[in-house]
């Protein structure tokens, strides 16, 4: 009936610069970098085709066979006796190159896909952690679940020893009162050590003398080791630095060998890569997400939530990971890149995709014997797919680096 | 500085304690019995319960519970992990399936081959890396430095295995100038010195020698080098950049010293350091490389001996060659985090 005018309406004309989140700003600065859009449009054509190929285009590999048309020459035209065209050639069985090299990015980039999904979930988490407990505290509960998870671990080998697994429960019981009772006697660490050492002896002792005389001399000696470790809760900086030097011994071999080796005795197979090529990236995601904790963790907004009581879990996933996302999204980018390398290493090794299953390195490697006849296109063209997907991802880990991180700007 | 190093040194011992575990677990990892998969699935029973007797395969794989509940207290260590470890401490890898050669022997025989071409193919990315990185540095924004970071992106993205097949495509199938693969001739010997070929045809004299193993090693040598050509150029550049806005650099320019003296004087020597890093990295990967290197130019050394010990299941082998490539990645590691201490006074000891 009555016109309402809202003054709040009036206030919004408010000359005031347009909202833009970051990643919008990220957005634009990305595609205002010339190689950064090479890499993009790279990595679409690849994973567009790839997706297409699979869902649009059928290819059945194991039908694939002609031995009329074996080796032939990439040709552009019909010839006169109305042949196929195969603009990459054909290989050694007569199929198709460029059919297999389309079809072929299906598998390769999802094996790098997928591999570095598991390196990043898994290394990604356990970085956090580590990074996040390095300079905080652990609070009570979380004290009390892993001390409790420690006992159980430790207490599985005079568990396993005396083939009693409930001694294990009564070394997590051991852990979980050392971290309730972690006040008791803690001016007099070297008496508290030497009870709840006597207390694990016991357990062990005691449980594994009805099993047989050596069996439980063996269990309280065990048991002494354990009920000393126990005796100190676990702290947040002993949680970090045991799994970064877990992390340290995978890192200690070159990542592309020890993936070698670990599907040498798997055995071939696409998923058995993934898992190779996935688990050896686990350290590098755990070191970099660490690191970009470490880096925020004293910030002013992180002691913020902090002082105010904020729970772990909302600081670490509020606060923190926002943060440090944009390290983790380049190195991902450029770990696509590494990933889709060893598993095409992999693939001509013989040890990724099983025949004739198409995989660019496999096509490599099935095609190079061949290459005293000549035929150049049958390990050019998978070749360049590996290379150009490769270096797509590449590039837009570089563009991505600038515009996600200006600061770093080299 | 002496209690720092004895630091290190203890720290790298409960790593190289997980390295065996890793490497002893591989065998784990073999579906069904690694007997019956080591000997193939037509092996005769003897052989078998042989093969399980000499791997200790017959025992537990960590400790032996059940000899202690008989009293037997060494038992209890009798297992498939601490003969293993005892194995190591007495520097023997098994032997191979096949041969029936201890691992250790060949790969006495087969290790030079490995760090020569290693070693050549890092000099080649030293002695290309190095001075296009300064030069792209020195130069930033213009062509050349656009033109040397798209090359190293290029660089690192080239699968190496197949830029050694467009290789051996081009330059010994289609012009055949370069052999395309082993490490020299038939016919060609060059004395043994240090088993490094092109070293000892130079140490005796041996020219004719000398080009034929260079003829062999150029090529594969090349491919091994494009990663970490592209990888130290990348890092001698953006040190080199991070160094040259330090103001020390601006003084040098401002009282007049010539671009030269500035780059090579007063700002590489301390844009080096985090290249080092990188070079140690390096040299495990060139190692670990050469499984498709050697590969493809049929190189004796390490790698392609594990290659076909993959192909023909011969377990010990790659057990032995990871393990030692893995040790020695370890070392240079160590001796890269010790020559930084003492080339960076910054850094302290503790």
């Amino acid at each position: 009936m009555t016109e309402i005018i809202s003054e709040d309406q009036l206030l919004t004309e408010f000359a005031v610069r347009e909202h833009r989140s970051l990643w919008l700003d990220a957005w634009r600065r990305l595609i205002a970098n010339r190689t950064a859009i090479l890499g993009l449009v790279i990595v679409a054509i690849f994973l567009l085709t790839a997706i297409g190929a699979h869902f649009f285009w059928e290819y059945d590999p194991a039908v694939d066979l002609d031995y009329n048309a074996k080796l032939l020459a990439p040709t552009f035209v019909r010839n006169e006796e109305g042949d196929q065209v195969h603009i990459f050639g054909t290989d050694k069985l007569g199929r198709d190159i460029f059919r297999r090299v389309v079809h072929g990015g299906w598998n390769s980039l999802r094996v790098g896909i997928i591999a570095v999904s598991i390196s990043l979930l898994i290394g990604g988490i356990l970085g956090l952690l580590a990074g996040f407990f390095e300079s905080t505290h652990l609070n009570g509960v979380e004290q009390a679940v892993l001390t409790s998870l420690l006992g159980l671990g430790c207490g599985a080998l005079p568990a396993w020893i005396a083939n009693q697994p409930f001694q294990a429960l009564l070394f997590m019981l051991l852990g979980l009162g050392s971290a309730l009772f972690s006040t008791f006697m803690a001016h007099r660490q070297n008496l508290r050590k030497v009870l709840f050492g006597v207390i694990g002896m016991a357990i062990g002792g005691l449980l594994g003398l009805l099993v047989a005389p050596l069996v439980g001399l063996v269990c309280a000696v065990v048991g002494l080791g354990i009920g000393i470790i126990l005796a100190k809760p676990i702290s947040g900086k002993a949680f970090s630095s045991f799994t970064m030097r877990v992390m340290d011994i995978i890192l200690s071999f070159p990542s592309y060998l020890l993936a070698i080796a670990i599907v040498a005795f798997l055995g071939p197979g696409l998923e058995k890569g993934m898992i190779a090529i996935g688990f050896v990236g686990i350290p590098v995601y755990a070191r970099l997400a660490r690191s970009a904790v470490l880096s925020v963790s004293q910030k002013e907004y992180v002691l913020a939530s902090q002082s105010i009581g904020e729970s772990h879990g909302r600081i670490l996933f509020r606060h923190i990971v926002p943060n440090i996302l944009s390290p983790i999204i380049v190195q991902a980018t450029m770990g696509l890149a590494d990933a889709i390398l060893s598993a095409a290493a992999l693939g001509f090794l013989g040890l990724g995709a099983v025949p004739p299953i198409p995989e660019w390195g496999a096509m490599l490697g099935d095609s190079y014997k061949y290459l005293s006849s000549g035929a150049w296109w049958a390990v050019l063209f998978p070749g360049l797919a590996i290379m150009f997907s490769v270096l797509g991802f590449n590039l837009l880990g570089d563009g991505l680096r600038d515009a996600l991180d200006p600061k770093m700007r080299l | 500085m002496g209690k720092y190093i004895l630091k290190r040194l203890i720290t790298v011992i409960p790593t190289l304690i997980g390295v065996t575990l890793i490497i002893f677990l591989f065998q784990r990892l073999i579906p069904g019995d690694p007997a019956v998969a080591m000997l193939g699935e037509h092996a005769s029973e003897e052989n078998v319960a042989r093969i399980r007797e000499q791997f200790g395969l017959d025992k537990p794989p960590f400790l032996n519970r059940d000899a202690l509940v008989e009293g037997d207290l060494a038992g209890f260590f009798d297992s498939q992990y601490v003969r293993y470890f005892d194995r190591l401490l007495h520097f023997d890898l098994g032997d191979s399936i096949h041969r029936r050669i201890p691992v250790v022997d060949t790969i006495k025989e087969r290790f030079p081959a490995t760090i020569e071409l290693a070693l050549l193919a890092m000099l080649i990315a030293l002695i290309v890396g190095i001075p296009i990185g300064i030069l792209s540095a020195a130069r930033r924004n213009s062509l050349i430095d656009g033109v040397t970071r798209i090359g190293s992106l290029i660089g690192v993205s080239i699968p190496i295995f197949w830029l050694g097949i467009m290789e051996i495509m081009f330059f010994s199938v289609m012009l055949k100038w370069l052999p395309s693969g082993g490490r020299l001739s038939p016919g060609m010997t060059i004395e043994p010195v240090t088993n490094l070929l092109l070293l000892d045809a130079l140490l005796t004299g041996n020219g004719p020698g000398f080009w034929d193993a260079l003829k062999h090693i150029i090529m594969p040598a090349i491919a091994l080098a494009t990663i970490p050509t592209a990888i130290i150029t990348r890092m001698t550049r953006s040190s080199m950049l991070d160094v040259l806005q330090e103001d020390y650099i601006r003084t040098a320019s401002a009282k007049g010293l010539g671009e030269r003296v500035v780059l090579f004087r007063h700002a590489l020597k301390n844009a080096f350091l985090p290249v080092i890093t990188i070079i140690g990295i390096q040299i495990g990967s060139l190692l670990a490389g050469g499984v498709l290197t050697e590969t493809i130019f049929s190189w004796p050394g390490i790698g392609k001996w594990v290659y076909d010990s993959i192909l023909g299941r011969d377990y010990p082998i790659v057990q032995g060659v990871t393990l030692l490539i893995a040790v020695v990645f370890l070392l240079v590691n160590l001796l890269v985090d010790i020559s930084y201490a003492i080339l960076d006074p910054r850094i302290s000891y503790e």
